[in-house]
């Protein structure tokens, strides 16, 4: 028996060595991370989706739109310090004295990646393919939406003839195509192309890097482009790595698997603070959570839809609710800190455009009270107000069963609307059919949020009469209004901002129509959250935040970073620069606690197992 | 001409022999692929109408925050909302298409599906063959020699492996031994750039599946272990066992030849039942060690949910169960006789 268990021991020791050595031995013979003299410089992010494709018609995932804008380039770029519009393929761009076409300059001698020459008829291509390709629409369909002609008048310049003036004129982001590789690429087979490039055959693009390979749900490599108009960057190579779930993300930057985690959680965010070599930023972020309120659900044509609580379609109602949340302590409790206070639906990253309220709602729950008293809610029996008729105040909020925070807010949510006297009964539901319950008008309260992009109209269009839900054939379709909101003056002043090209008078009716829907109160603007990121600063050194100073790293609007950062120089390199994992980051008081608490498992386990096996045998032995 | 017409015309009724097939055998073999046959059937149907009837509005989530005017929109829902009739029909004549493309990865379903076998073939099948070889053994062993020190210490250990959540157990070994040993990747099935046709790149993808192939064979073998050992208690305790030991064969003859091949059926069933959901991965390893297989994919595919990708996993992973049940039912019967008669 001695003999067995010890040749099983020596086995699976055998067993643990060689598979230990296998390891070390082709982790050394794999590309090392630390730039040596001639080896190139590889900056690898970590992310948690894979692009959904890399056809730019195609893929509509934030992975793939932070893969096509380092491929192609866009006419302008959006500033990395505060959004603004700075010159991007184009050089300089003027709309006519009539409001009726734009002539943007292009760069000249720039060549796309493969050495053909980048010119103003790519352009003319790129737009022209938008205009009368309906495949080709679903992506950038908004932007030509006023176009009627595109002109390449000369290699460096395109003239827009546009139907009615609009702002997103100076804002076209279609990526700029090469015609030499797409023309061949006709409207049927488009719609399947996959764009994928190879070592052998690189995508050929016009903007910093270009794609060479693919491992659909492991990795993509990006090659830096020698003939990129704003200089070749620093980075050789970009590879996104793909991981399952945040945990694995941190611990694979811990590792130096990775230089660059992208969309971590707070909980992880805060594991990787204070780790040598290691960075984490909470950086602004452009999206917010809102309770919106059903403010009288009705189709695009006024037909009144759905079983919403009549009662919230008093103004004062949804207002004195507003003055019932705290809601510093939901980004405190809900957030871990990571966000700031809720106001307005354009949030606090889009500087020129935010309005922070003069009026704004604070947190009063005896002013809420006040209000509801005043309104006509009075007390009842059960504690729960109840309005003239002896309606009570309950309501039901949903939430979504796909995001803990919508439902640890709504939690909290409920407890300050049930301290003011208003029931609420809570749901927790998918968002898919969240999105259905809501367009037909079958909810009182949900709580969601919404990505807004620095161009405003799309975020302002959620709220206009026309977005309300609509009919097709028998069946009611949500739209992208989810309140109901329909109000004349609102939508005269979204006409007026959707053709105001100038940016500062825009802004102006923009604020206004922030200040209407703040007072009247469709939405209840919980948060504005922070996104995490954290990167290897024993590395990489040169990221630029958009916007300045606290914005997000990557995943920006724009290649910002990508063409700023550069490896940490050597002098430094020699004395942290060993891959981290190996040599000098072992944590052994952690594998000895974990290897402790196996042995005490195992014994514990043993103990259990004698005695039970001694009843058995002696039962056995009768 | 003499002997054989003779034979032929008396009635002997064929005595069932191991690894002999015989007229009940081929109805037993018949009837068996006609009841899988219908199951699938079933299933096929039963999968068909499942989808049909979940609320929600998947089209709207995916497309919400992005400019899509009512045609567009139409468009794509029209392949969701054609007639029931036809949708079956064309589900009908290729389930795994069916004239609908997943709505998340825009391509047929069958292409999304299809690279990601591999990788859930090669992490669950190896698990599995490594596992069922160690548990099998240990079982076995600690079976045979009951309350022997092997025995004690196995079965603790095996009971101790059974009981870990995978999840935790994953991240545990992720911990050691990728970020604090740095001896294994954190994720993924090879290191970006490997080129996988050289033997270099087999060595890159081997590597990778080290921790999450062991951590899986770990929690399979306990249970093929805790098996074997059960039903090699119950053959030790048999009287052909003791006869054959009374004719005074070995110990080592009486294990091998006579209790071990009997002992099998039941952890083989287990080790077939299993296959089939080889198919299906390891949803939470494949997670925690970011393999892409068809686990992981199920839960993007959730995620929305894609019902066209859905549907067809679903089909995918009943049908590989069906499939394995057979094939384990049709072995079942030609080890052992009994089942045929």
């Amino acid at each position: 028996m001695r003999t067995t268990r010890l040749l099983a021991l020596a086995a699976a020791a055998a067993l643990t060595v060689g598979l230990g050595a296998t390891g070390t031995a082709v982790a050394s013979g794999s590309p090392s991370p630390a730039p040596a003299a001639a080896e190139p410089v590889v900056f690898t992010v970590g992310m948690l989706g894979d692009i959904d494709s890399a056809n730019p018609f195609t893929g509509i995932a934030a992975e793939s739109y932070e893969i096509f804008q380092l491929e192609y380039p866009t006419l302008t770029e959006y500033a990395s310090s505060d959004f603004s519009i700075v010159p991007g393929l184009a050089e300089s761009w003027e709309e006519s004295a009539d409001k009726t076409t734009w002539t943007y300059k292009i760069r000249s001698g720039v060549t796309w990646s493969d050495g053909t020459p980048l010119t103003a008829k790519d352009v003319e291509y790129t737009f022209n393919r938008v205009l009368n390709g309906e495949y080709e629409q679903t992506n950038y369909g908004s932007y030509v939406e006023n176009i009627a002609k595109v002109e390449a008048t000369d290699d460096t310049t395109v003239v827009f003839t546009v139907s009615k003036p609009s702002p997103i004129m100076e804002k076209l982001y279609v990526y700029i195509l090469p015609q030499h590789i797409w023309k061949d690429i006709d409207e049927k087979a488009v719609t399947s192309y996959k764009n994928e490039g190879t070592p052998k055959e690189p995508t050929v693009g016009g903007g910093a890097f270009v794609m060479v390979e693919r491992k659909v749900g492991q990795y993509i490599r990006m090659q830096a482009n020698d003939n990129y108009y704003g200089g070749r960057p620093a980075v050789d190579e970009i590879v996104y790595r793909i991981y399952k779930n945040e945990d694995a993300l941190g611990q694979a930057l811990k590792a130096g698997e990775i230089d660059f985690a992208e969309g971590l959680n707070a909980n992880v965010a805060k594991s990787l603070e204070g780790v040598e070599g290691i960075t984490t930023v909470s950086a602004v972020y452009s999206g917010f959570d809102e309770i919106a309120f059903n403010v009288g659900a009705a189709l695009d044509d006024g037909t009144a839809i759905g079983d919403g609580n009549p009662l919230l379609e008093d103004v004062k109602l949804r207002q004195a609710l507003q003055w019932a949340v705290d809601r510093q302590a939901l980004v405190d409790k809900v957030l871990g800190g990571g966000g700031s206070a809720g106001s307005t639906v354009i949030p606090p990253i889009y500087a020129d455009l935010h309005l922070e309220p003069a009026n704004a709602f604070g947190y009063d729950p005896e002013k809420a009270k006040a209000l509801l008293d005043d309104a006509g809610y009075a007390e009842g029996p059960d504690g729960v107000r109840v309005d003239s008729e002896g309606n009570e105040l309950r309501f039901r909020l949903f939430s979504r069963s796909d995001s803990p925070t919508s439902q640890k807010s709504s939690e909290f949510v409920k407890s300050y609307f049930e301290a003011v006297g208003v029931a609420i009964d809570l749901k927790v539901v998918s968002e898919d059919a969240l999105i259905e319950i809501v367009g037909q008008g079958n909810f009182d309260m949900f709580e969601w949020g919404w990505v807004v992009e620095p161009d405003p109209n799309y975020q302002l269009s959620t709220f206009t009469c026309a977005n309300r839900s609509y009919k097709d054939g028998e069946d009611i379709y949500a739209n992208l209004s989810d309140s109901f909101y329909c109000d004349e003056e609102y939508d005269s002043l979204f006409e007026k901002q959707s053709v105001e090209t100038d940016s500062a008078a825009r802004a102006e009716i923009v604020k206004q129509m922030q200040q209407k829907l703040y007072d009247d109160s469709p939405y209840l603007v919980t948060f504005y959250y922070d996104n995490y990121e954290a990167y290897r600063s024993d590395r990489f050194t040169g990221f630029v935040p958009q916007p300045d100073p606290d914005g997000a790293l990557l995943f920006q609007y724009g290649t910002w970073s990508y063409e700023s950062i550069k490896p940490v120089v050597k002098a430094e390199q020699g004395e942290t620069g060993a891959p981290a994992a190996s040599e000098s980051g072992v944590n052994w008081p952690v594998i000895i606690g974990i290897g402790a608490l196996v042995v005490v498992a195992g014994l514990v386990g043993a103990l259990l197992a004698r005695g039970r096996n001694k009843d058995i045998d002696s039962d056995d032995r009768e | 001409m003499s002997v054989l017409p003779d034979i032929a015309t008396v009635p002997v009724r064929e005595h069932p022999r191991t690894g002999t097939w015989s007229s009940p055998t081929l109805r037993y073999v018949v009837g068996r692929v006609l009841s899988a046959f219908g199951t699938l059937v079933f299933v096929v149907l039963f999968n068909f109408f499942l989808f049909r009837v979940m609320p929600g509005d998947p089209i709207s989530l995916y497309t919400r925050g992005r400019a899509m005017d009512q045609d567009q929109l139409r468009a794509l829902r029209s392949q969701l909302n054609a007639p029931l009739g036809q949708q079956l029909l064309e589900y009908l004549t290729n389930p795994f298409a069916g004239g609908v493309d997943s709505i998340r990865f825009n391509e047929p379903v069958w292409e999304v599906i299809s690279p990601r076998v591999p990788a859930t073939l090669l992490l669950v099948g190896t698990a599995t063959v490594i596992a069922t070889l160690v548990g099998v053994w240990l079982g076995i062993r600690s079976g045979w020699n009951r309350g022997g020190r092997f025995d004690k210490v196995s079965t603790s250990t095996t009971l101790v492996l059974y009981s870990m959540p995978e999840f935790w157990f994953g991240m545990i070994i992720l911990i050691v031994f990728s970020v604090q040993l740095g001896w294994f990747p954190v994720g993924g099935l090879s290191t970006p750039g490997t080129d996988l046709g050289t033997p270099a790149g087999w060595l890159d993808v081997a590597w990778h599946l080290v921790l999450p192939v062991t951590t899986l064979a770990v929690i399979y073998f306990a249970e093929y272990s805790l098996i074997m050992r059960a039903s090699i208690l119950e053959e030790r305790s048999q009287e052909y066992v003791q006869t054959a030991r009374a004719k005074g064969l070995m110990d080592s003859v009486v294990r091998r030849r006579h209790a071990v091949p009997n002992a099998l059926l039941p952890t083989m069933t287990l080790v077939f039942l299993n296959l089939g959901f080889v198919i299906g991965g390891a949803i939470t390893i494949e997670y925690v060690f970011s393999i892409d297989g068809l686990g992981s994919l199920t839960v993007v595919a959730l995620q929305g949910p894609d019902v066209p990708l859905l549907q067809a996993l679903f089909l995918l992973f009943s049908a590989a169960v069906i499939v394995a049940n057979l094939v384990a039912d049709l072995l079942y019967g030609w080890f052992d006789p009994r089942v045929r008669t």
